[in-house]
């Protein structure tokens, strides 16, 4: 593999592997907050179990996440020194900021992990709401300083010197309002439906008690509030794309030549060899249409950029068509909860078909998160900062990069595989003894 | 002043609270290896407990450098990366092997799994690498071997940071990491009224300062021929610093041997903190001896002014916070907001003793 792949790949491998820790990182601290809030003020049991059970999970998870964030500050620097020599200069500013996020986030968490027989039950609380706070801090410094790379800004290059430099234009370049809600939202959707599917799984499996039914609705309600928000923050994304990077927006919908009145093409493959979009279904001037409201509008296509600048629109559309998918299912499992919960006055509903909805959303909405930092990044390329430092500018000369991809692999592998069993070990573990007194009569009021 | 010392200066300071906290997870680390015969359990507790609640929190003053150097000191980061590519990647390996091992055998279901016994072993092995790697490659930038002529770099395979010079400096780094833990789960263990592990831990303790204090001479004494720049400011203006050093060194070994445990924790944070300054003081003003220097590879000092502003309000968040985990966990001082057993609602919830 030549040493720009290999570089290529890790980063990617470290991103992919790294984003869902980082996405439970500032949606999992909101749920525990809640949770234990409605356990303090309705003196509720259920409520603190589910709250001390995410919160063994969280220790994990966190860990992990710490980790597996560490290899990509290192990796900024081992992997892509040009970059980060450019971007450091620039956009350390959020990075930094974003530092000291997941310092306040690290220190309460222990204060929260390790403080449940030290601390009283609302100084214990207390210690959640940094948590939150700053996963969602840490999420939109660290955005920000991807949205530079899209749309740079806050720099002027004279004589190939990097001058003029203001960091807060820098961090507040054009795409950080919509690529940095996008993915908290993202944050939001997925930790709600991936709990939720843990708790469809178990009522699927007949357990329907007080527990699963609260586990199962607090979660969604995160869910299904955030996902019709994301779906309207997607369309804003696209939109923005029309003037900001028109080379992604032309990888992700297949469009290779500019022309007015762009057909949408939903599906298929984009071959870059042949310069069309085979198997898609195509809605005539659909993409002129929901790009600028004008049916007749002219989009870019991938012919107004020279070869050497073009991205692959192979990988970039049918990403780009994975999310949205992915998005419309799970906003579809969101509606018809809320319909069948009114419709059953106000229970949580227990159809089969739902249950079985709502577990698939949860892997659904990750891969979501995925495909999504997919079309950003391979529809940046052949650029790292668009229009500055082309990738394979930005590559280490270090040797052996092969050899640094292979071990971090063989890493993710490890540390997926002991995780994997280390949850599912926690998730099989008995509750914790309580005796529960009236707990059907509080079933029957389980709704938030 | 310029505005870049400054920043140098308060990473140099964060360098030295790694050191000191995140520097004594890794010797916790190193002392689990040699958590064996029948205390081994209660070692193995005090271990846990000590790191538990703190080791994601100390483990932020390395992003915390890493951040501050890229920001301030761009293109020396940039250097660094390339030229000590090998050594930065084993220690980033041991960095998330031990982190993630602690988190696996810390709240494995099952104790006594060979997973878990596993787990443990990594967490020993990864934080034994990590300080020695460190610690070389600190040594390879304070030896001047690193030739970055314009801003241009080679990877370095092995050059710079396998010298007698760098392999002493990763020894002692490792040493140090296992003294300065030792002092910590000293008083840990004797605030909890095990003396058994305190004086364990003391005699380990003393141990582990003898070797560094060696190794450290040792550096010393291959530093006019490794690492000419370093020995030069070590003779002239880190001097008064260099000697202090040594004597706070006495000074720890004397309280451990009278048992003033507390008083030999402040000291052993004081010596690291001297044995870190010394080594900034004498290649001042050079970032990486014998080209990059804080003046040729600072960034735009305007920039610089915006971090040092943003880092004064993290600080202000961070150190309060700071000190309430460390007194919640680990001070005899009263915090806030600490369980009062005749007021407490615990009776009403359910308690996870397992957590």
């Amino acid at each position: 593999m030549p040493d720009l792949l290999a570089a290529r790949a890790q980063m990617g491998t470290s991103l992919a592997f790294h984003i869902i820790f980082s996405a439970l990182g500032v949606g999992l601290p909101l749920l525990l907050c809640i949770a234990e809030g409605l356990a303090l003020f309705r003196k509720d049991k259920t409520w603190m179990m589910l709250a001390r059970r995410w919160a063994r999970a969280a220790a994990i998870l966190f860990a992990i996440g710490a980790v597996s964030g560490t290899i990509l500050s290192f990796e900024l620097g081992l992997l892509w020194p040009t970059y980060i020599k450019f971007a450091g200069a620039v956009v350390g500013l959020p990075f930094a900021l974003e530092g000291f996020a997941f310092f306040l986030e690290a220190i309460f968490l222990g204060l929260y992990l390790y403080g449940w027989d030290r601390l009283s039950p609302r100084a214990h609380w207390l210690c959640s709401f940094p948590i939150w706070i700053s996963g969602l801090a840490s999420a939109w410094f660290i955005v920000s300083a991807n949205s530079w790379m899209n749309t740079p800004a806050g720099f002027v290059i004279k004589n190939g010197k990097v001058v003029d430099i203001n960091p807060i234009q820098a961090m507040l370049n054009p795409s950080t309002p919509y690529e940095t809600i996008h993915m908290i939202l993202a944050c939001y959707v997925a930790t709600g439906f991936g709990v939720a599917a843990v708790y469809a799984f178990g009522m699927l499996r007949g357990k329907r008690d007080d527990y699963y039914r609260k586990g199962l609705m607090l979660a969604l309600v995160m869910g299904v509030i955030a996902i019709p928000l994301q779906i309207i923050s997607g369309d804003a994304n696209a939109r923005f794309l029309v003037d900001a990077q028109p080379a992604k927006l032309a990888a992700m919908e297949g469009v290779f030549k500019t022309q007015q009145g762009a057909p949408l093409e939903i599906g298929g493959l984009a071959d870059p060899s042949t310069g069309k979009v085979i198997y898609a279904l195509e809605i005539p001037r659909g993409l002129s249409i929901l790009a600028t409201f004008n049916p007749n509008s002219t989009i870019k296509g991938l012919d107004a950029f020279a070869p050497a600048d073009r991205p692959n629109p192979l990988p970039v559309h049918s990403s780009f068509d994975g999310m949205v998918a992915s998005g419309f299912f799970v906003l579809f499992i969101a509606l018809l909860f809320w319909f069948l919960y009114f419709l059953k006055k106000r229970t949580v509903p227990t159809n089969r078909l739902l249950l079985l909805g709502i577990v698939l959303s949860g892997p659904l909405s990750f891969l979501a998160i995925e495909l999504g930092w997919m079309v950003t990044e391979f529809g940046r390329q052949p650029w790292v900062i668009y229009g500055y430092l082309r990738t394979k500018d930005a590559v280490t000369t270090a040797p052996w990069l092969n050899i640094s991809f292979l071990i971090f692999t063989l890493i993710y592998v490890l540390l997926a595989v002991a995780l994997t069993r280390l949850l599912l070990g926690v998730a099989r573990s008995p509750l914790p003894k309580v005796e529960m007194p009236g707990n059907t009569q509080q079933s029957e009021r389980a709704g938030v | 002043m310029s505005v870049a010392l400054i920043a140098l200066s308060i990473l140099w300071l964060g360098l030295i609270a790694y050191a000191v906290l995140g520097g004594a997870d890794f010797g916790a680390g190193i002392w689990n290896l040699f958590a064996v015969g029948p205390q081994a359990k209660r070692q193995i507790q005090l271990i846990n407990r000590a790191l538990g609640p703190v080791w994601e929190a100390n483990h932020v003053w390395l992003i915390f450098l890493i951040v501050g150097l890229f920001s301030v000191f761009p293109s020396a980061f940039a250097i660094l990366s390339i030229a000590l590519f090998i050594p930065l990647t084993i220690a980033l390996i041991g960095i998330v092997m031990r982190g993630s091992a602690f988190i696996f055998r810390t709240y494995a279901i099952d104790t006594t799994a060979p997973t878990t016994t596993w787990w443990s072993r990594v967490f020993s092995t990864a934080s034994l690498v990590t300080p020695f790697f460190l610690g070389a490659a600190a040594a390879a930038v304070a030896s001047g071997k690193i030739e970055a002529t314009n801003g241009n770099v080679q990877a370095d395979l092995g050059a710079a940071w396998t010298t007698p010079f760098a392999l002493t400096i990763g020894a002692m780094a490792i040493s140090l990491c296992a003294t300065i833990a030792a002092v910590y789960l000293c008083v840990e263990a004797h605030n909890d009224h095990d003396e058994t592990l305190a004086e364990m831990y003391r005699l380990r303790a003393l141990i582990a300062g003898a070797i560094t204090a060696v190794l450290g001479a040792l550096g010393l004494l291959l530093s006019p021929s490794e690492a000419p720049i370093l020995w030069q400011g070590l003779l002239t203006r880190a001097l008064p610093v260099v000697i202090a050093t040594m004597l706070i060194g006495l000074a720890t070994a004397a309280a451990l041997f009278y048992r003033r445990y507390s008083l030999a924790r402040i000291l052993i944070i004081l010596e690291t903190a001297f044995l870190l300054g010394s080594w900034g003081l004498s290649q001042y003003p050079y970032i990486i001896p014998p080209h990059v220097t804080i003046e040729n590879a600072a960034n735009d000092p305007n920039v610089i002014v915006i971090l040092l502003i943003s880092i004064g309000i993290g600080m202000v968040l961070i150190l309060p916070a700071l000190y309430y985990l460390f007194s919640v966990f680990k001070l005899p001082t009263p915090a806030p907001g600490l369980e009062k057993k005749e007021e407490h609602t615990a009776s009403e919830v359910p308690q996870e003793k397992s957590l």
